[in-house]
C-alpha cells in the first residue's frame, strides 16, 4: 500500500481525487487530506505520506512551497494536480515530475500511480525535486537545469546553458552539450521541441533545435550556421529569415 | 666803232660762210663765237640701224641719208627698239678753240665718237639712262663734248639705241658752254616742277600708306592689306618715275629695269589686281554679293596672269607689248566697269561702303578716262593708252582722290566695326549687367523660395512625422488595446473553468445528477458569455450584471457556501440601456472571490457589488470583499517574482486601456479597508463609468 496525502484548496477536488483513487488506484491509501500549504505541510510532517497530491495553486502558496516547507522530512513522491499548468510549465516538465491536469481522467491517474510506484520500488533517486525547487526558485532566466530520462533507464540532469542543440533520432531526442558530451534521451524531439521552443532556442530545420546564445555565426549564402563550439549546421531555407531575425534581436 | 667793226666782221664771216659753198650737211661754225643754240637737224645724216648689229667699221662704210623724221620734240612712240646713228660735220670757221656741247635728248644707251685729225673715228664717251651709274653727275654727260680745232672741219658720230617703245624727245642741239649751262638750269627748273608733283603725291601717298599700316595693326582685316600693297605699288612706280626726271635725286639708278619691270605691270597690278583684291575684302563681296565676289576673283587673276606674261616680254625687252596689253585691257575694262559700279551702285543703299568704293573708282575712273582724251590728240591712239600711266596732274589728282576716297571708306569702316564693337560691348554690358541683376534677383528669390519651402517642407515633414506617429501610435495602440482588452476578456481564469469541469465530474460521480446539470448548465452560460463578450467592445449593464451573478454562482458552487455574495443596482438605473465595458468587472470580481476567502478572521467571505448613479452622467461600482485586503494579499503571495499572475496586472491597466480606445474616462481606484479604518479588512474595488 502506497500512503498518500492529498492537498487542495477545494473540497470538490479533493473528493474527487479520493473517490478516483479508491475506485481506480486501491493501492494507494489516503491517510489524510489538508486544504492549504500550512495545513499540507502540517499533515505531511503528521503523517510521513509515501506520496502526495498536490495542488499548485492554493490561496496561501503552491504546491512549491508544500515541498520546500518539507525539505527535512522523509522525501516523498509528489503528483501535481492541476486545472492549469502553463504558469509553471517549464519548472515541472523539466524535472519529470508527474502531473495530471483537471478534470482528473483515469489513465492518467493510474498512469502516474503506476510511475509512482515503480519509483517508490526501485527507490530511484528524489533528484527530480531538488531540480524542481531550483527551477522554481531561479525561474525561467538563467540556470535552469533539466532532468532527461536517458535511453539506459538513468536520469541525468543537464544546465540548459550548456545545451547547444538538440537533434532527432529515431523517436528519441539527443542533447548535443557545448563540451561535445551527448544523452541520448527516451523522450521524443517534438517533446522538447514544444517545450523548447519559448526558451530562445529555434528549429533550424527538421531534426534540429538550436540554442540562439551558441550561435556564433551565420551565413546566409551557404545556409550554414556556426555554433560557438565549431560545430556547424544546416538551416532550411525557409527557416533562414526568421533565424537570423532571432539571433540579431537575442545579439 | 667797235660795232661798226664787228658788223663787218660778220659781214665778212657771213660773206665766208655762204660763199664758201660749203656742203649742206656740214656745219660752219665760230666755235669762239656761236651766235645762238644751234639746231642741228638740217646738218646731221643719219643712219638707221633697226638689226643692231652694225659695227663701227660698217656703219662708217654705209651711206647716211638725212631723215628729218627721226626728231622730234616729244616724247614720241616709236612702238619698236630704235637704234640710230647720227653723223655731223662740223668746221670750225673760227679762229679760237673752244669747246661746244651737243645735246641730243635722254637717251638708253649713247656713244659718242669723234673723227681725229688723221680721220680715224675714236669712242669718246658712253652714256644712256641705262648704262650710266654715276649719281647726279650723270646727267651732266648727256652734253658731248664738240671739239674742232680752228679751221679744221671733224666728223662725229652719235649711236643713240632706245629699246624702250617710248622714245624721249631726240631734238639735237649745239651749244656753247654758256649756253649748256643756261639750257641745264632750264632743264633743272622744268624737271624739277614735275617732280615736286611726283614727291608730294609720294608723300601723300606714304601718309595714305602708314594710315594702311596703322589701321591694319589696330584691326586686322585683308582690305588693309590690299590697300597697303596698292599703296606700295603706287610709290614704287611713282618713285621709279622719277628716275626719268634728269638732274633729280633718284635711288634706283643703279638698277634701270627696274623702271620698266615696273612700269606697266604696276599699273596693272595697282589698278586691277589690288583695286579688285581691294574692293572683294573692302565690301566683303563674299557675302553680300557672291556673283561679284566671283567676277572680281576671277579677274584678279587672270590680271596677275597677265602681270607675269608682261614680266616675261619686259625680260625679252619686249617692251611694247606690256604697253599693248595694257591699252586693251583698258579699253576692255572701260565699260565692264562702269557696269560693275552700277551693279554696286543699287546695291550701295545697303552698304554705306560702297559709296566710298564707288567714289574713289570713279574720280580715278574718270581722272584716267580724261587724261586718256586729252592724251589722244597729241599721241594718238595707242600712245594715248600708254601714257594713262603717265602722272600728269589729273591722274595723280585722280589717284589721290581714290587714294583718299578708300582711307576715308576704311577708316569709315573701321568706325562701322569699333562701332559695332562697341555696341556690341555696350549691348554685352548692358546685358552682362541685366543678367546680373535678374541673376541676383532670381537668387534673392529661390533662396526666399528655398528657404520659405525647407521651412513648409521641414514643418511639413514635423507635422507629417508628428501625425504620422500619432496615427501609427494610436493605430498601434488601438490595436495593441484592442489585442490586449480581447485577451484579457477571453482570459477568464482557465483554474476556474477547469475547476469547474472537476466539480462537475465529481457531482456526476458521486451521481447528484440534478446539481450536476445546474452546474454544467451554468458553466455553459458563463462560458457562452464569455465567448460572447470577447468579441463585443460594450455591453449592457444588465448582460454585465447576469454574467457576473452566473459567475458568482458557479464559485459559490465551488466553494460550498464558504463565501457569500450580493449585486446591489440602484434601481434609478436602467439597466438594460446602459451600456458598460465588456467584462470589466470580472477581473475584479474574480479577484475579490479570490482573495476574499482567505481572511482567517472571516470563515465566510463576503461579496457586495454595487451599482450607483452618482451623478447624472457617472455610474459607480464597487466591488467590496472582507478578505486580507490587497496590501496583505500582496506581501502573502510567496511566490517568487516572475511566476507572478499578469491577470491582475493587466487588469490594473485595463482602465487606462480602455480610456486609450474608447475616450470613455473610466477611473479605477483600489482601496485597502485597513488603509481607512484598522479595524476592518478587506479591498473596494472602486469604478466609475462616465455615461456617454
Amino acid at each position: 500500500m502506497i500512503k498518500a496525502v492529498i492537498i487542495d484548496d477545494e473540497r470538490n477536488s479533493r473528493d474527487i481525487i479520493a473517490l478516483m483513487l479508491e475506485k481506480y488506484c486501491p493501492e494507494v491509501e489516503i491517510a489524510a487530506t489538508a486544504c492549504d500549504c500550512a495545513d499540507g505541510i502540517a499533515t505531511i510532517k503528521q503523517h510521513q505520506p509515501q506520496l502526495v497530491f498536490l495542488d499548485l495553486e492554493m490561496p496561501d502558496g503552491t504546491g512549491f512551497d508544500v515541498l520546500m516547507g518539507t525539505q527535512e522530512e522523509t522525501p516523498f513522491e509528489a503528483v501535481f494536480v492541476t486545472a492549469f499548468e502553463k504558469k509553471f510549465l517549464h519548472t515541472i516538465r523539466f524535472s519529470e515530475v508527474e502531473i495530471i491536469l483537471k478534470p482528473i481522467d483515469r489513465e492518467s491517474l493510474t498512469a502516474a500511480v503506476h510511475t509512482i510506484k515503480k519509483r517508490i520500488i526501485t527507490q530511484a533517486s528524489k533528484d527530480r525535486y531538488k531540480v524542481l525547487l531550483n527551477n522554481f526558485i531561479s525561474g525561467r532566466s538563467i540556470s535552469l537545469n533539466i532532468l532527461v530520462p536517458l535511453a539506459n533507464g538513468q536520469d541525468s540532469t543537464i544546465a540548459v546553458n550548456e545545451i547547444t542543440h538538440l537533434e532527432a533520432g529515431a523517436e528519441k531526442c539527443t542533447f548535443h552539450l557545448l563540451d561535445g558530451q551527448q544523452f541520448q534521451t527516451e523522450r521524443s524531439f517534438r517533446y522538447y521541441a514544444d517545450l523548447f521552443s519559448t526558451l530562445r532556442f529555434y528549429q533550424v530545420n527538421n531534426y534540429q533545435m538550436v540554442q540562439l546564445s551558441q550561435i556564433s555565426q551565420i551565413n546566409p549564402n551557404t545556409n550554414k550556421l556556426s555554433l560557438k563550439n565549431g560545430e556547424k549546421l544546416e538551416i532550411a531555407e525557409r527557416r533562414k529569415k526568421d533565424l537570423i531575425g532571432y539571433w540579431k534581436q537575442y545579439k | 666803232m667797235i660795232r661798226i667793226h664787228i658788223l663787218l666782221l660778220l659781214f665778212c664771216y657771213s660773206i665766208d660762210v655762204f660763199g664758201g659753198m660749203p656742203t649742206k650737211d656740214t656745219l660752219k661754225a665760230d666755235f669762239g663765237n656761236l651766235p645762238s643754240r644751234i639746231d642741228l637737224r638740217p646738218y646731221l645724216s643719219s643712219l638707221e640701224d633697226n638689226g643692231g648689229q652694225l659695227t663701227l667699221q660698217q656703219v662708217l662704210s654705209s651711206s647716211f641719208t638725212r631723215n628729218d623724221q627721226l626728231f622730234h620734240e616729244q616724247k614720241k612712240n616709236s612702238g619698236k627698239v630704235h637704234n640710230c646713228w647720227l653723223k655731223l660735220h662740223v668746221r670750225n670757221t673760227g679762229t679760237k678753240d673752244s669747246v661746244l656741247t651737243l645735246f641730243a635728248g635722254w637717251h638708253d644707251y649713247m656713244y659718242w665718237y669723234a673723227q681725229d685729225y688723221s680721220g680715224n673715228y675714236h669712242l669718246l664717251m658712253t652714256t644712256g639712262l641705262m648704262q650710266d651709274n654715276a649719281n647726279v653727275e650723270r646727267w651732266e654727260h648727256y652734253g658731248f663734248k664738240v671739239i674742232v680745232p680752228p679751221g679744221q672741219s671733224r666728223s662725229f658720230l652719235l649711236h643713240i639705241t632706245n629699246k624702250y617703245y617710248n622714245e624721249n624727245p631726240l631734238m639735237p642741239v649745239l651749244y656753247n658752254a654758256l649756253q649748256y649751262g643756261q639750257f641745264r638750269n632750264r632743264q633743272l627748273e622744268y624737271y624739277r616742277k614735275e617732280t615736286v608733283l611726283i614727291q608730294v603725291l609720294l608723300g601723300m601717298l606714304l601718309v595714305c600708306l602708314c594710315i594702311a599700316i596703322i589701321n591694319y595693326i589696330q584691326l586686322p582685316d585683308r582690305s588693309y592689306l590690299y590697300f597697303a600693297a596698292y599703296m606700295l605699288g603706287l610709290i614704287l612706280f611713282f618713285a621709279l618715275r622719277l628716275e626719268s626726271k634728269p638732274y633729280q635725286l633718284s635711288i634706283f639708278y643703279h638698277w634701270p629695269m627696274l623702271k620698266y619691270y615696273w612700269d606697266i605691270p604696276a599699273l596693272l597690278f595697282c589698278f586691277y589686281l589690288m583695286y579688285l583684291s581691294f574692293g572683294n575684302a573692302f565690301l566683303n563681296l563674299q557675302e553680300r554679293y557672291p556673283f561679284m565676289d566671283k567676277l572680281f576673283t576671277t579677274v584678279a587673276a587672270f590680271i596677275g596672269g597677265i602681270i607675269i606674261i608682261c614680266f616675261y616680254c619686259i625680260a625679252r625687252e619686249q617692251y611694247q607689248v606690256p604697253g599693248m596689253i595694257y591699252s586693251y585691257v583698258y579699253l576692255a575694262t572701260l565699260l565692264p566697269l562702269l557696269a560693275v559700279f552700277a551693279a554696286l551702285a543699287k546695291r550701295s543703299r545697303h552698304h554705306p561702303l560702297v559709296r566710298f568704293f564707288l567714289f574713289g573708282s570713279l574720280c580715278f575712273y574718270m581722272a584716267c578716262f580724261g587724261s586718256f582724251l586729252m592724251l589722244i590728240r597729241p599721241l594718238g591712239l595707242i600712245s594715248a593708252l600708254g601714257e594713262i600711266s603717265a602722272p600728269s596732274l589729273l591722274i595723280i589728282l585722280g589717284v589721290l582722290l581714290q587714294s583718299m576716297f578708300f582711307l576715308a571708306g576704311l577708316s569709315y569702316r573701321n568706325k562701322l566695326v569699333h562701332h559695332e564693337r562697341t555696341r556690341t560691348q555696350e549691348l554685352l554690358i548692358k546685358q552682362l549687367n541685366r543678367n546680373k541683376e535678374l541673376q541676383h534677383t532670381l537668387n534673392e528669390q529661390l533662396e526666399e523660395l528655398v528657404k520659405e519651402q525647407t521651412t513648409e517642407i521641414l514643418r511639413k515633414k514635423q507635422e507629417l512625422d508628428e501625425q504620422r506617429k500619432i496615427q501609427l501610435e494610436t493605430e498601434y495602440d488601438k490595436k495593441l488595446t484592442e489585442i490586449e482588452l480581447k485577451a484579457i476578456r477571453a482570459q477568464i481564469n482557465p483554474h476556474f473553468i477547469f475547476n469547474c469541469l472537476n466539480s462537475i465530474q465529481l457531482f456526476v460521480m458521486q451521481r447528484d445528477y440534478e446539481y450536476a446539470q445546474k452546474y454544467l448548465s451554468d458553466f455553459s452560460y458563463l462560458i457562452r458569455k464569455t465567448l460572447d463578450f470577447s468579441r463585443r467592445n460594450f455591453i449592457s449593464l444588465s448582460d454585465e450584471i447576469a454574467y457576473l451573478s452566473t459567475y458568482l454562482g458557479l464559485e459559490k458552487m465551488r466553494f460550498e457556501n464558504k463565501m457569500e455574495y450580493e449585486i446591489i443596482v440602484d434601481p434609478a438605473i436602467a439597466t438594460a440601456e446602459l451600456e458598460i465595458p465588456a467584462m470589466l468587472l470580472q477581473p475584479y470580481v474574480e479577484n475579490a472571490v479570490k482573495y476574499g476567502m482567505t481572511n482567517s478572521d472571516h470563515p465566510i467571505g463576503k461579496l457586495f457589488i454595487q451599482f450607483n448613479q452618482i451623478e447624472s452622467d457617472m455610474l459607480e461600482c464597487l466591488v467590496d470583499d472582507n478578505g486580507i485586503g490587497i496590501t496583505r494579499s500582496k506581501t502573502m503571495r510567496t511566490l517568487p517574482k516572475h511566476h507572478q499572475s499578469s491577470g491582475m496586472e493587466i487588469s490594473s491597466n485595463r482602465a487606462e486601456l480602455l480610456n486609450k480606445m474608447y475616450n470613455t474616462g473610466i477611473h479605477i481606484d483600489i482601496i485597502d479597508k485597513s488603509e481607512n479604518n484598522i479595524g476592518e479588512s478587506g479591498t473596494i474595488v472602486r469604478i466609475l463609468i462616465p455615461q456617454l
